[in-house]
């Protein structure tokens, strides 16, 4: 049996404060008009309630000046509770630009994490649904205090939610599609994962837990100096790392080399610019558009190259799709890795990576 | 309101056959106005991914063929003329008519659904269908060889069979109330003072019509600038 | 204004003689179960759907407590996870489609609608038996569904886990919500074609019952959005059975068009299940406190408004769905638009309290019910309906008691009421005064002991559909199921006590309530074409002040506390101090 809860949960973000305010606006303002209401009734039922000695009633048939002020009044506070509550959504849906970055994936019935710099961790789930390498690298989200963080969301099945009531927030996380979803949090401690869209029949054990520690905290697990999880994490490599690994790999570097010859454009400094498409048009390279690409090449076309990608779905995990964007987003002038460069392994990496001979996946 | 003063088909319920036939009608009104909003949400979802898939749409509907579909039109449009011809003639009290033009418009609806059934026969033979599996021949051939996703001509073609198969549904039921109507007809139930059952079973009968005057365009026609071999 | 100059001097004639009882009236003029399983009348068809949907409403019930029961433990008491998520799910579905939206419809609604206005039937009786046949048979369907290994996807059915991961019978499940849908489809259009074409003279629509308007708004929603649902669930069952389909995110299909098709009906399905109930309360209320409603046409265009307004806001179920900023926008506005005729309602309510002269039988105990938890369930709506508290309270506990205090507290309340109301008029027989009291205040309290607790859980974020969760909440939950077996409790005496009011109770009235409608004219229980003689309406509804049905004739005494003293009924009805020369008062 445990203690009562608080009275107020704990707000461990700036969104938490500011779904508190409007939450408890809104209690008082239909409080005191519920209770006027509950008052109202009480009072002509016991005042009015019929005797020996009650006469007949009167012919009232209503007041169209009261029909107005209680349409009138109503619809400006409920118009009220819209207009704060459409604010703060506003805020919840904005997350700002330098916010750090974190990919989180569902599935039946667990939470993945991946850092763009830093591990990939299992921050919730199930334990009976994972294989034994997951059931040992099972940690937390841990995230910096003070410090707004995005979180891309996809899921590899069904639709879930996260959910994480000390932040007073939650997306639904669907298959397909990123979502995304922000924080800035600002208690250290740590905080209930819930999902929050009825998934299956371990939808209520896909739970996990945030951990918000302090700044120094976070970098040394960033680092890997600290690991904060429960048992040594077997990967041990940025993301965008892990990406060029698969670039390699999985031969894109062929057409997608540094060569003003090449049969695929140069993929430096392409996140964010817009790319004009075969058959007129333009499109943002987001992180949609670049899966898009790999997964449906034929979808968009870059304007001025041949339709000759072949398309990698079905060959490549979630995980490894956002491996390949993170690396994709992050090539700068002059890092297109060398069409015959070797892979070399990453810091603290498992050693044994098989080499492809030159065969692309695809059709 | 003794026995002898009303007419046989006045319902015991109804004051007068005014009062019946108004009911009836506002009744078979208010039922199309369900199935305008049945068929609306598959209007709907096929323009929400037609608006997102353009090209993919628009090829895959290339296949399909228009010859057929406009056999049909022609079919159904003459169906609706019978059976307004055949209101005229319950109205008029003529029943040998009304049963020709019934009859005519059951022939002309069943022959709708015979060339249905040809046109579906040489769908699955030229495996113009959405599964994963059974999706083949020259709709994917064609559309892998213009660079498209095959996975969203498959979605137009969910649509294809759903939408046809669903209007075919409820034409067949068309068909089943008009030979009743025969029946009726037939057992001497349609006086001219009840003439409305025919009018109302109409009123279904052009509903049926109109859906596939929208469905056929949409479906058939939307892949009309691309031109094939066959 | 005075009376005497709007009816232009009519007198109202004397109380009329108690009709002679009737017989035969409409249950004992054919006996035998085929009499019953072929008949027209659209009073036995109102029975039917009685006995059918308090069987499913145990059902529904017996799932509730297999819920309640294993949440006791925060791992689960009871069952397994998989036999929780059939449980939830099967209470959804049998009290949502095979309960709440016949109830008030097609119970209530078929016995009363044409007594209300003055008709011998429905405009298509035929058609209101064959609605039955195939409510039964949706019914069935999805019961097998259920008893035969379950349905484990919850009432909302979303995609892909409902096409693809389910392991249930999912399709056997939603082939007997499709089916029942044209029974609630055919009922709709009985009831607006009835409404529109078959009011006897006099009964202008201004005339109308409430109850018959808040049913003439239920009906359209019946009527319109039912086919979406219908070809939704077709859409879907033809991707599970198929495997291709046009939710597959793998084909370029999106899940959340099943949403947006899902919620296009369900949501203005709830106002379905309310708007009954509310036409209910304003029955009861008038007559119990002997008063004219207040605002007459502001209640009326309030049930049209909540009818068409309720078909613009369903997205508002998916504000965390992945929709865009600004349909949320949208329908975080509209929704708030649709709370004002709800408000709108419950302040005529209140209003029509004032200065009447009130009691306290189980029917005006019912209504005063629903009204108090009515106002809870859409006060909290509108937390769900505020964009930036939604994010939080989406998909827990929060939404869970929210719409149990509508549906159960509001609507289930509502029905209560109703047959309470109507039970002497339908079965020719009073129940036990005392007992229903008890029963209703029991069924109140426990309510509030349910689902108060289920608010305080769902703020602090529980989810919803959870048999395992997080230790802290536990101490609610308990308290929750603790309420729910003082709830359960408190249904199980109607059903005693109404079964056993029809052999043992007193024989009713006419108009034992004295109450204004067309309804209560003809004998209890009624004779099978309801009235002897064409009614002629010569007033509006509630009339209670004035002291005379539509018809124009006087009331009969109202039970309660005696009126011995009262001037009016020394002085007879055209005196002095009599009715007939009341003026209307204006207030406000």
């Amino acid at each position: 049996m445990s203690s009562l809860l608080p009275f107020i949960p704990t707000m461990a973000s700036t969104f938490a404060v500011k779904f508190e305010i409007l939450f408890w606006y809104i209690t008082i303002v239909t409080g005191i008009a519920g209770l006027a209401v509950y008052a109202g009734m009480l009072y002509f039922c016991v005042r009015y309630r019929r005797s020996a000695t009650s006469g007949s009633t009167p012919r009232i048939l209503g007041s169209t000046r009261l029909e107005i002020a209680w349409t009138v009044l109503p619809m400006f506070l409920f118009f009220s509770f819209f207009g704060w509550g459409a604010v703060v959504f506003n805020h919840a849906a904005h997350p700002p630009a330098d916010a750090m970055e974190v990919f989180v994936i569902g599935k039946q019935w667990m939470w993945k994490a991946q850092y763009s710099t830093g591990h990939r961790v299992i921050i919730g789930g199930n334990p009976r649904n994972m294989n034994e390498v997951e059931r040992q690298s099972i940690g937390r989200l841990v995230l910096p205090v003070n410090r707004p963080v995005k979180i891309t969301l996809t899921s590899e099945d069904v639709i879930h939610d996260f959910g994480v009531p000390a932040f007073r927030s939650k997306i639904d996380v669907l298959p397909g599609r990123y979502t995304t979803v922000w924080y800035h949090p600002t208690r250290i401690g740590e905080y209930h994962i819930y999902c929050d869209q009825y998934c299956g029949t371990w939808h209520s054990l896909m739970v996990g837990k945030i951990a918000v520690v302090g700044e120094q905290e976070f970098d040394e697990f960033l680092y890997g100096i600290q690991p904060l999880q429960g048992t040594e994490n077997p990967v041990d490599g940025s993301l965008a790392q892990e990406g060029r690994q698969l670039f390699l790999k999985l031969q894109c570097v062929t057409c997608h080399s540094a060569n003003a010859v090449a049969k695929a454009p140069v993929l430096e400094g392409l996140y964010g610019t817009r790319v004009p498409l075969k058959g007129g048009g333009a499109e943002v390279a987001d992180e949609a558009y670049i899966l898009e690409s790999i997964l449906k090449p034929r979808a968009k076309i870059v304007s001025g190259w041949e339709p000759i990608m072949p398309s990698y779905e079905g060959q490549i995990t979630a995980d490894d799709q956002a491996a390949l964007v993170a690396y994709i987003r992050s090539m700068k002038r002059g890092t297109t890795p060398d069409v015959t460069a070797q892979f070399p392994a990453p810091n603290g990496a498992p050693t044994e990576r098989p080499k492809q001979p030159a065969s692309p996946g695809g059709k | 309101m003794s026995a002898s003063t009303h007419s046989p088909v006045l319902k015991h319920h109804f004051e007068d056959l005014g009062q019946q036939h108004a009911s009836e009608r506002l009744g078979m009104w208010m039922f199309l106005a369900t199935e305008v909003l049945f068929f609306a949400g598959l209007f709907g979802a096929y323009t929400t991914y037609r608006l997102w898939y353009p090209a993919e749409f628009e090829a895959a509907s290339s296949h399909l063929n228009v010859l057929y579909a406009s056999i049909n039109t022609a079919l159904l449009v003459t169906s609706s003329l019978t059976m307004t011809f055949a209101i005229r003639a319950a109205k008029l009290g003529n029943r040998g008519e009304l049963i020709r033009y019934l009859l005519a418009t059951a022939a002309l609806g069943t022959a709708f659904m015979v060339v249905k059934g040809f046109e579906y026969a040489e769908d699955f033979r030229e495996h113009i269908l959405p599964g994963a599996g059974s999706f083949g021949g020259e709709i994917k051939a064609d559309a892998e060889a213009r660079g498209l996703d095959t996975g969203k001509v498959r979605l137009f073609l969910c649509f294809y069979y759903i939408m046809t198969g669903i209007h075919g549904v409820h034409l067949v039921i068309g068909i089943g109330v008009v030979l009743w109507l025969v029946q009726q007809s037939y057992t001497g139930k349609i006086p001219p003072d009840n003439y409305s059952t025919v009018e109302v079973v109409s009123l279904y009968w052009h509903l049926v019509d109109a859906i596939w005057l929208f469905l056929m365009p949409l479906l058939y026609l939307a892949g009309a600038s691309i031109k094939h071999s066959h | 204004m005075s009376i005497a100059v709007i009816h232009g001097g009519l007198a109202a004639s004397p109380p009329p003689p108690e009709p002679e009882p009737a017989t035969p009236n409409y249950l004992n003029n054919n006996y035998g179960i085929w009499s019953w399983l072929t008949t027209v009348d659209h009073k036995r068809i109102g029975i039917l759907y009685l006995i059918s949907i308090s069987i499913f409403f145990i059902g529904g019930g017996i799932a509730a407590g297999v819920v309640r029961t294993n949440l006791l433990s925060s791992t689960g008491a009871i069952v397994t996870e998989d036999a929780y998520n059939r449980a939830f799910t099967a209470h959804g579905v049998l009290m949502l489609f095979f309960f709440l939206i016949p109830a008030v419809p097609a119970v209530l609604g078929n016995f009363l609608i044409p007594m209300m206005i003055g008709a011998k039937d429905l405009a298509f009786p035929k058609l209101n038996l064959a609605s039955w046949y195939v409510f039964i048979a949706g019914a069935a369907c999805s019961t097998w569904a259920i008893l035969a290994g379950g349905i484990d996807t919850g009432w909302t059915l979303y995609p892909p886990y409902s096409t693809r991961a389910s392991q249930a019978n999912v399709v056997p499940g939603i082939l007997g919500v499709f089916i029942s849908g044209f029974s609630s489809i055919m009922t709709g259009l009985n009831i607006m074609v009835t409404v529109h074409k078959m009011r006897c003279p006099g009964m202008t629509w201004g005339r109308l019952p409430l109850f018959v308007w808040s049913l003439y708004g239920t009906s359209l929603i019946q009527l319109l959005g039912t086919p979406v649902i219908a070809v939704t669930l077709i859409l879907m069952g033809t991707e599970r059975i198929s495997g291709v389909g046009i939710f597959d995110p793998s084909i370029g299909g999106d899940p959340l068009l099943f949403q947006h098709l899902f919620w296009f009906y369900s949501h203005p399905a709830v106002y379905i299940m309310i708007l009954p109930g509310m036409g209910v309360v304003s029955e009861v209320l008038t007559c119990f406190s002997r008063k004219n409603i207040f605002g007459y046409h502001a209640v009326a265009w309030s049930s049209m408004g909540i009818a068409v307004v309720g078909f613009m806001l369903w997205a508002h179920h998916m504000f965390v769905a992945g929709i865009s900023f600004y349909s949320a926008l949208l329908f975080s506005f509209l929704s708030m638009l649709v709370a004002v005729p709800s408000a709108i309602k419950v302040f005529n309510w209140t209003a029509t309290l004032y200065r009447g002269s009130i009691t306290f039988q189980a029917p005006m105990l019912f209504a005063l019910g629903f009204v108090v938890l009515f106002v809870i369930g859409g006060l909290t709506g509108l937390f769900l309906a505020t964009l930036g508290t939604d994010i939080h309270l989406h998909d827990t506990y929060f939404v869970v008691a929210h719409f149990h205090f509508v549906m159960v507290g509001g609507m289930v309340m509502g029905y209560f009421a109703g047959l309470h109301f109507w039970w002497p008029k339908m079965t020719g027989r009073m129940y036990s005064d005392w007992w229903s009291r008890v029963a209703a205040s029991i069924i109140i309290v426990g309510f509030f002991l349910t689902f108060i607790p289920q608010f305080i859980l769902g703020y602090h974020g529980m989810p919803r559909r959870s048999p395992n969760y997080a230790p802290e909440f536990q101490i609610y939950n308990v308290m929750s199921t603790a309420g729910a077996s003082i709830l359960g409790l408190g249904y199980l005496l109607p059903a005693c006590y109404l079964s056993l009011s029809l052999f043992f109770g007193d024989r009713a009235t006419a108009n034992p309530w004295s109450a204004t409608g067309l309804e209560w004219v003809s004998a209890s229980p009624p004779t099978v074409f309801n009235f002897e003689f064409t009614p002629v309406v010569v007033c509006g509804p509630y009339e209670y002040a004035i002291g005379v049905d539509q018809l124009g004739r006087g009331l009969p005494e109202p039970p309660g506390p005696g009126s011995a003293d009262d001037p009016a009924s020394r002085d007879g009805p055209t005196g002095p101090a009599g009715p007939m020369k009341k003026e209307t008062e204006v207030v406000g």
